[in-house]
C-alpha cells in the first residue's frame, strides 16, 4: 500500500519552473531512495511535498488524503517529517532543545520520553552533549542531531535529504545502519541522495529524477544493474 | 568638587532611567531578532503606552502600576494587529518594504494621535515619594520603574527559555523553515513576537509617563535611543539591550556633570556611529 503518493507535481521558484512532472510513491514500511545528479530538483520536490513551496499542479496524497495545499506545520502533525538538506538545526539552541523542538507536533508530544530514550540509544553522543549549543557540534554530530530531531517528531514517513553530504564514510555507514533499524521498526523512509551507489545499496526501491521529472523507477537491486543508471550515475 | 556632587546626584537617576530605556530597546531588538524587521512604529507605541497610563489614571483612577497590566495587554494586541495587517505581507520582501510598512503605521498613529490628543503636553500627576541616597535624591517613581523594567526583563527571559511558546519564538528566530517543518505554525509565532515587542514598548512608555510629561510625539526620542541601545547591546539580543540601556542611562547621568545637557544626543549618536564602525555586532554580540 502506498503511504505517500506524488503525482505529476510541477513547481518552482518565481517564474523559474524546476519540477516538470515528478511522480513518486512510497510503500509503507519500505526504505525508498530518490537519486539524481546535482540540480535536478530533488530538494525542490521535497520542499513542495512538505508545503514549504506550493505545487503549481499535480497532487500529493498522504495516507490517501490530498495534502497538496496544507502548510508545512500541519504535515508534521500528520506524521510526515523531513530532515532537511544542510541539517537546518536551531544552531543557537542547545542539543536538548533541538530534540524538544523536534517533538513539537501533536502526535509526538505524548511519546517524548520514549523517543528521546530511543535517539539517545542510537546516538549516545547527543546525550553527552545535551547542554551544548547545536551550532558548536562537529559536522557528523550535527547530522546525527538532524536525524535524531526527525525521529523525535515520531514520523510515520521520514524523509532525509542528503544524509551523506560532507560526512566521513564510516559515519555515513553508521547512520545508514540506524536507518535500517528504523525500517525494521516499521517506519517508512525516503532517502534522497546524490551518492547513488550507496543509496541504492541499502534501499528496497528507487526512483531516478532527471531534469525535474521521474526518469526511472524500480527495485533498487534492478536499478543498480540498469545500464543507463550505471553509465550516468555510477560512472561504470 | 562641584562636578562630583552633580555626578553623584545625576548618575543614580541616569542608571534608573537606563533600565527603562533598556526595556524599550528590548521590544525593538526582539522584533528585529525574530523577523529582521525594524519596527519604525516603535516610538508612537511607546507614546500610546504613556497615554494608556494617563487615561487609566485620570479617567478610571487606576494606580499607574496596576494600569501596567491593561497597557501591556493592549500593547500585545495592538502589535499582533499591526503584524497581521501591515507586516506579514512584506515579511519576506526586501527590508525597504517592511521599513515603509512600519513607517506608515508610525504616521497613522501620530496623525490620529495629533488630531485627537493634540501635541500639547500631558502629565500623570502621580508621586511615589522620594528618598535620599547619599547626596542624591531619588524619585520613587523612577525606582519603581527600574524595578518593573527588571521584572519584565526577567519575565521575558524566563518566557523565551522556559516555556514552549518562548522556545518556538527562539526556534523561528533561528531557522523559520526548520521550525515550520517541526510543526511550529510560524506565522502565529511571528505575530506573537511582534506583539511582545510592542508590549515592551508600551510598558516602557507607561513607566516613563509616571515621571516625564509627554505628548503623542514623545516616543520618537525613545525610539532613537532604542536604536543606539540595540546597536550597543547587539541587535536581536534582548539581554544585551538591558545592558545597553544601562550604559546609555549612565552616559546621560555623567554628561550633565561636565557638559551642557544639549551634548547628550551628540555623544549618544557619536557612540552609535563608533560602535557601528568598530564593533557592528554590538558589545554583547548580535544574533547570528
Amino acid at each position: 500500500m502506498a503511504i505517500l503518493e506524488i503525482k505529476e507535481v510541477t513547481s518552482g521558484y518565481g517564474d523559474v519552473q524546476i519540477l516538470w512532472g515528478s511522480t513518486l510513491s512510497l510503500e509503507k514500511g519500505k526504505l525508498t531512495c530518490l537519486v539524481g545528479g546535482n540540480g535536478v530538483g530533488k530538494t525542490t520536490l521535497l520542499r513542495t511535498v512538505m508545503g514549504l513551496l506550493r505545487p503549481w499542479s499535480g497532487t500529493i496524497l498522504f495516507e490517501g488524503r490530498d495534502v497538496s495545499k496544507l502548510p508545512a506545520y500541519a504535515k508534521a502533525d500528520m506524521g510526515l517529517v523531513l530532515v532537511p538538506e544542510g541539517r537546518q538545526l536551531f544552531t543557537d539552541m542547545s542539543v536538548y532543545e533541538n530534540l524538544e523542538m523536534g517533538a513539537t507536533n501533536q502526535r509526538a508530544r505524548p511519546n517524548f520520553a520514549k523517543n528521546i530514550e530511543r535517539v539517545y540509544e542510537m546516538f549516545p553522543r547527543l546525550k553527552e552533549r545535551g547542554g551544548q549549543k547545536a551550532g558548536t557540534l562537529s559536522g557528523g554530530e550535527q547530522q546525527m542531531l538532524a536525524v535524531a530531531r526527525g525521529i523525535m517528531a515520531d514520523p510515520t514517513v521520514l524523509i532525509i535529504d542528503e544524509l551523506s553530504l560532507g560526512l566521513a564514510p564510516v559515519l555515513v555507514l553508521q547512520l545508514f545502519e540506524s536507518l535500517k533499524l528504523l525500517r525494521e521498526e516499521g517506519m517508512t523512509l525516503l532517502l534522497v541522495e546524490q551518492n547513488v551507489q550507496l543509496a541504492l545499496a541499502i534501499s528496497d526501491y528507487g526512483f531516478v529524477l532527471a531534469e525535474g521529472k521521474t526518469e526511472l523507477e524500480g527495485p533498487a537491486r534492478q536499478l543498480i544493474k540498469n545500464k543507463h543508471v550505471r553509465a550516468a550515475y555510477l560512472g561504470l | 568638587m562641584q562636578q562630583i556632587n552633580i555626578l553623584l546626584a545625576s548618575l543614580p537617576d541616569g542608571i534608573l532611567l537606563g533600565f527603562v530605556y533598556g526595556l524599550a530597546a528590548m521590544g525593538l531588538t526582539l522584533i528585529w531578532g525574530v523577523m529582521n524587521v525594524i519596527n519604525l512604529s516603535h516610538g508612537p507605541i511607546i507614546a500610546l503606552g504613556m497615554f494608556g497610563t494617563f487615561f487609566l489614571f485620570t479617567r478610571l483612577n487606576l494606580n499607574p502600576y496596576a494600569g501596567l497590566i491593561p497597557v501591556a495587554i493592549m500593547g500585545l494586541l495592538l502589535g499582533v494587529l499591526i503584524y497581521v495587517i501591515a507586516v506579514h505581507r512584506v515579511i519576506n520582501a526586501p527590508h525597504l518594504s517592511s521599513l515603509l510598512a512600519t513607517f506608515s503605521v508610525n504616521m497613522i498613529i501620530i496623525g490620529l494621535g495629533t488630531a485627537v490628543l493634540t501635541t500639547s503636553p500631558y502629565n500623570v500627576d502621580f508621586s511615589a515619594g522620594s528618598f535620599k541616597l547619599g547626596s542624591a535624591t531619588l524619585l520613587g517613581t523612577r525606582l519603581i520603574a527600574a524595578l518593573v523594567a527588571m521584572l519584565f526583563t526577567g519575565g521575558l527571559y524566563l518566557f523565551l527559555y522556559r516555556t514552549r511558546p518562548g522556545k518556538f519564538i527562539r526556534a523561528v528566530a533561528n531557522n523559520r523553515s526548520a521550525a515550520e517543518l517541526m510543526g511550529v505554525p510560524s506565522t502565529r509565532i511571528l505575530a506573537l513576537s511582534f506583539g511582545l515587542g510592542t508590549m515592551l514598548a508600551a510598558v516602557s512608555g507607561a513607566l516613563i509617563a509616571t515621571f516625564f510629561p509627554f505628548n503623542i510625539l514623545s516616543g520618537g526620542s525613545y525610539e532613537l535611543k532604542s536604536f543606539v541601545i540595540g546597536v550597543l547591546g547587539g541587535l536581536g539580543n534582548p539581554i544585551g539591550a538591558l545592558f545597553g540601556g544601562l550604559i546609555l542611562g549612565m552616559i546621560e547621568g555623567i554628561i550633565p556633570a561636565f557638559l551642557e545637557q544639549s551634548w547628550v544626543p551628540v555623544i549618544e549618536f557619536g557612540l552609535f556611529v563608533l560602535i557601528l564602525l568598530v564593533r557592528p555586532s554590538g558589545l554583547f554580540g548580535a544574533k547570528k
